[in-house]
C-alpha cells in the first residue's frame, strides 16, 4: 500500500486535519507538529512517531530539470556533522517546511548535491535567501528541506536556483547542463497546510521504516529493485545496506574498457535510499595483491543511481574491504537520526 | 525625529546606512566627536592609498584593528575621455579631505578604484596590472557583475566623518570636521551606495534585519558569523599585495562582492560545535580551542592545529573555511589577500562586503576556487555546500574588480597612469 492510499484509508477517526484542533487546544504555531520523540530510539532505522502529508504547489522546467515546490508543516530535523547529530527544532515563526525537489527528467534521478537556493518576493519585498539542507526522510528519501517564514498568505514569486556539479556524473546526467534556475510563483494558504494530513504511528520507536510515497508527478528516490553489474556481496553497517557491486568495462565510468568497475550502493534498509555525502574508500584484494586501496568516488549514474565507485585493473576479487571514513553527511528526518552514524568497516569475500 | 532611548552608537551607525545631509547634521546634534583635522602637505601621506596598517590601532594580541564605519560609494565618470580639468576637480576634492581629516581611522581613510569597465573608453587595460573583469566564481553563485567606472572607500572609527566625508565630495556641503572641501562636482554621478561597519558591538546592534536571528550575536563579535576576523597571521601584508612596477607601482587591486548573509541556519540550526568546525576547523572544535569568539587565539587562528583540507574532509565530514584557505599562500607562507570587509545592512538584509586587496585579481580568484573546496567536495563527505566552510550561508549578488593606483595616479588614470 502507498503512502497516499495509506492516508486515504486511514480515515477520518486517525487522520485529522490540524486545523482547529490547534486553536481548541491553545496551541501556537509550534510544537503541536512535534509529538514528543520516543524513549530509547534504537541506533537504526525505525518508525518515526507521526508522517505528513505535502502539498505540491508547482513544478517548473529548466531543459532536462525539474523542480517541484513542495511544503508540509514545519519539521524537527538532524543536522549531521561528523558522527554528531545536532537536532533542530521548531522555531515559533516557521510556516512551513519547505522542499524544492529537483531532478533530472530523464533518468528520474534527485541530484543529493545540488544544495538549490530559493530567493522569494512577496508583496514587492525580497525575504531573506535560503539554501534547504539535502535531507533524508522515510517517505520522501533525499529531498532537500528547511524550515521558513513566510510572513502572510498570499502569492509569492522567486526562483530556485540549483548546481550540479559537485558529484562525479555519468551518461545523460554527464551531458546535462551544470545549472538549473526555476521560476517560482504560487500562493500560500495557512488554511490549506493545517489542512494537511497527518497521523500519528501507533508502532512509532519499531524498526522498520514507513514506505516511500508515490505521487504521479514526483520522481521516486528509491534505487531500482535491479541495478546494473553483479552482486559481488551485501553486508550492513551502522543499519546501512552496502552492496559491492562488479561491472564489466569501466568506460561509462571514465575508466578502460579492459578495467573492472567496482560500485559500492550505499542505502537505507527497506525503502532503499541511496545515502549520500559519505567518504567511502576500499581495499581489494585480489590473489594476493592488493588491487585497490584508497577513496571510492561518489558518482551519480542513470542506471546506478548514486553510488561510490573506482575502476580497477584486475577482476578476480578475493576480498572487498569498505570503509567509511566519515558517515552521511545529509540532514535527517525522525526516524533515520540515529542510523548510519557509527558505522564499522565491512569485508566482503566474494 | 526622536531620538530618546537610542544609545548614540546606534544612532551614529543608523545614520551611516540612512545617509545624507540630514542624517549627518542629527548625527552631529547629538554631540561632535573632537576628530582630528588632516594635513596640507599632500605630500607627506604614503603614496600607497591602501596604506592603512600603519596608522589602525591594534587589539591587545597586535592585529590592526578595522575601521568600523564604512560607505562604497560607485561612481560614473560623465565624461568621455578624462580632461586634465576633471582630473583637477577629482584631486582637489580628495585633498580636500585630507586637510579636513588626519589619515587614520581616528581621523579618515579612503581609496579611490578604478574598473575594467573604465578603462575601456581607452581601449586597453592598465598597464602592468591583472585587472580581469568580474565574472560568477562558483557554479552556484549567479552575480551581478558591477562595472562603475570607479569606487571610493570611506573608512572611519567615526560614523559622522564618514557621512560629512560623503557629503563633502558629493558636493552637498563646503565644508567637512570643519575645513573647507570640495566635492567631485559634475564629474562623477554616484550609481550605488552601499553601507556597512565592523568591530565589536556593531554587528549585535545591528541585528534587526532579516537574515540575522536577533539577540544570538555575540557582543564581542566584529561579525556577524560570530567570530573574530583580520588575524594578522591570515592576512596578506601590504607589502604583499602592492603591485612591483610599472606606472602603477605602489598600488594594489581590490575585488569588491556583495554577500547576502543567511545565518539564522547558523545560530538556530547549527551547534557551537558545528560553527567552530565550520569557520575554523572540525579539530577546533573537537579540542574546545575556541573560546568566545575567538579572542584568545592571538595573531593568527591556530591552522596549525588542524588536519590538510583533504584529510578533515574524508575522516571528519567536514571542512573548515579557514582550514581551506592554509592552502592558498605565496613562497612566503603568506596569504594571497589583504581582506577590508565590513558588514551591512543595506536593503533590511544581514550582509557582508567583501573587500579585498591582492598585488592581481588572480590571487583573489585562486583564494575563491580555494573556499568553493570543490575538489573536496567530489571527493569525501563534504557537500558542494554542505559542511563545506560556510558556503551554506552565503549568496554572492555582486562582484567587482579594480585597479587601486597609487596616490600619485588616483585622479581618473589612464593606462599609462596620469598625464604630467
Amino acid at each position: 500500500m502507498n503512502r497516499r492510499r495509506f492516508l486515504e484509508a486511514a480515515g477520518a477517526s486517525s487522520v485529522a486535519g490540524l486545523a482547529g484542533c490547534l486553536d481548541a487546544l491553545g496551541f501556537k504555531e509550534r510544537s503541536a507538529y512535534a509529538p514528543p520523540l520516543v524513549e530509547n530510539r534504537p541506533d537504526a532505522v525505525y518508525y518515526p512517531t507521526h508522517v505528513e502529508a505535502m502539498t505540491v504547489r508547482q513544478i517548473a522546467t529548466d531543459g532536462p530539470y525539474k523542480c517541484a515546490f513542495t511544503y508540509t508543516y514545519p519539521h524537527r530535523f538532524w543536522l549531521v556533522t561528523g558522527d554528531r547529530t545536532n537536532k533542530v527544532s521548531i522555531q515559533p515563526d516557521d510556516s512551513i517546511h519547505a522542499m524544492p525537489i529537483v531532478w533530472h527528467e530523464e533518468t528520474g534521478v534527485v541530484p543529493p548535491n545540488a544544495n538549490p537556493t530559493i530567493e522569494l518576493r512577496h508583496d514587492g519585498e525580497a525575504l531573506p535567501s535560503n539554501s534547504p539542507w539535502p535531507m533524508l526522510s522515510q517517505p520522501m528519501g533525499v529531498h532537500f528541506g528547511d524550515n521558513i517564514s513566510l510572513p502572510e498568505n498570499g502569492t509569492y514569486t522567486g526562483t530556485v536556483t540549483a548546481s550540479f556539479t559537485g558529484t562525479k556524473r555519468t551518461g545523460a546526467l554527464a551531458d546535462a547542463p551544470d545549472r538549473a534556475s526555476f521560476d517560482l510563483d504560487f500562493t500560500f494558504l495557512k488554511e490549506r497546510r493545517d489542512g494537511l494530513q497527518y497521523r500519528k504511528l501507533d508502532n512509532a520507536g519499531d524498526a522498520g521504516a514507513v514506505e516511500p510515497m508515490t505521487m504521479k508527478k514526483l520522481p521516486n528516490t528509491a534505487l531500482p529493485e535491479s541495478l546494473p553489474g553483479e552482486s559481488v556481496g551485501e553486508k550492513k553497517s551502522g543499519d546501512a545496506v552496502v552492496d559491492v557491486r562488479r561491472i564489466a568495462d569501466a568506460t561509462r565510468f571514465g575508466g578502460r574498457e579492459s578495467e573492472t568497475y567496482l560500485a559500492v550502493s550505499l542505502r537505507t534498509p527497506y525503502n532503499r535510499y541511496p545515502l549520500p555525502l559519505t567518504s567511502v574508500s576500499a581495499t581489494v584484494d585480489a590473489g594476493g595483491d592488493t588491487a585497490f586501496d584508497g577513496p571510492l568516488t561518489a558518482t551519480l549514474d542513470p542506471d546506478l543511481g548514486y553510488h561510490y565507485g573506482a575502476s580497477l585493473a584486475a577482476d578476480d576479487w578475493s576480498t572487498v574491504e569498505v570503509q567509511f571514513g566519515a558517515p552521511p553527511q545529509i540532514a535527517r528526518h525522525e526516524g533515520y537520526e540515529t542510523a548510519f552514524l557509527d558505522m564499522p568497516a565491512v569485508s566482503i569475500s566474494p | 525625529m526622536s531620538d530618546r532611548g537610542i544609545p548614540r552608537r546606534e544612532f551614529v551607525k543608523s545614520a551611516v546606512a540612512i545617509g545624507g545631509a540630514s542624517a549627518l547634521a542629527a548625527c552631529l546634534d547629538r554631540g561632535s566627536p573632537d576628530i582630528p583635522t588632516g594635513t596640507t602637505n599632500g605630500g607627506s601621506l604614503p603614496e600607497r592609498q591602501h596604506a592603512w596598517n600603519d596608522v589602525l590601532s591594534t587589539d591587545d594580541a597586535g592585529n590592526p584593528v578595522a575601521p568600523r564605519h564604512r560607505v562604497l560609494l560607485l561612481l560614473d565618470y560623465t565624461g568621455d575621455v578624462p580632461t586634465s580639468d576633471d582630473r583637477e576637480t577629482v584631486e582637489n576634492a580628495l585633498r580636500s579631505l585630507e586637510r579636513a581629516y588626519e589619515w587614520s581611522d581616528d581621523g579618515l581613510l579612503f581609496t579611490l578604484s578604478y574598473s575594467r569597465a573604465y578603462f575601456d573608453r581607452f581601449d586597453a587595460g592598465p598597464e602592468g596590472v591583472d585587472l580581469q573583469r568580474p565574472e560568477a566564481l562558483a557554479s552556484f553563485e549567479n552575480p551581478e557583475l558591477d562595472t562603475p567606472d570607479a569606487v571610493l572607500h570611506l573608512a572611519s572609527d567615526h560614523g559622522s566623518a564618514v557621512l560629512a566625508a560623503e557629503e563633502a565630495v558629493r558636493g552637498n556641503a563646503d565644508s567637512a570636521n570643519g575645513v573647507d572641501t570640495t566635492g567631485f562636482g559634475d564629474v562623477f554621478d554616484v550609481v550605488d551606495r552601499r553601507t556597512g561597519f565592523v568591530g565589536a558591538g556593531l554587528p549585535a546592534e545591528n541585528d534587526d534585519v532579516d537574515g540575522v536571528p536577533s539577540g544570538e550575536v555575540s557582543e564581542d563579535a566584529p561579525l556577524y558569523m560570530g567570530f573574530k576576523s583580520g588575524f594578522k597571521g591570515n592576512q596578506a601584508s601590504e607589502d604583499s599585495v602592492t603591485i612591483q612596477s610599472g606606472p602603477f607601482a605602489d598600488g594594489s587591486t581590490q575585488h569588491v562582492s556583495n554577500i547576502e548573509l543567511n545565518v539564522d541556519q547558523w545560530y538556530e540550526q547549527d551547534s557551537r560545535y558545528q560553527r567552530v568546525s565550520k569557520m575554523f576547523c572540525p579539530a577546533h572544535a573537537d579540542d574546545g580551542l575556541v573560546e568566545g569568539v575567538g579572542n584568545n587565539l592571538g595573531q593568527s587562528s591556530a591552522m596549525g592545529h588542524c588536519e590538510a583540507p583533504e584529510k578533515a574532509a574524508r575522516n571528519s565530514g567536514v571542512v573548515g573555511h579557514s582550514q581551506k584557505m592554509t592552502t592558498v599562500r605565496d613562497e612566503s607562507n603568506s596569504p594571497l589577500i589583504l581582506r577590508r570587509d565590513f558588514d551591512s545592512t543595506d536593503g533590511g538584509h544581514a550582509g557582508l562586503h567583501f573587500v579585498c586587496l591582492q598585488r592581481g585579481i588572480g590571487e583573489f580568484v585562486k583564494t575563491r576556487e580555494a573556499m568553493n573546496g570543490s575538489d573536496l567536495s567530489e571527493n569525501s563527505a563534504v557537500g558542494q555546500r554542505n559542511n563545506n566552510g560556510i558556503l551554506q550561508y552565503m549568496n554572492v549578488t555582486n562582484r567587482g574588480n579594480y585597479l587601486l593606483p597609487p596616490r600619485s595616479a588616483r585622479a581618473l588614470p589612464t593606462p599609462t597612469g596620469v598625464p604630467e
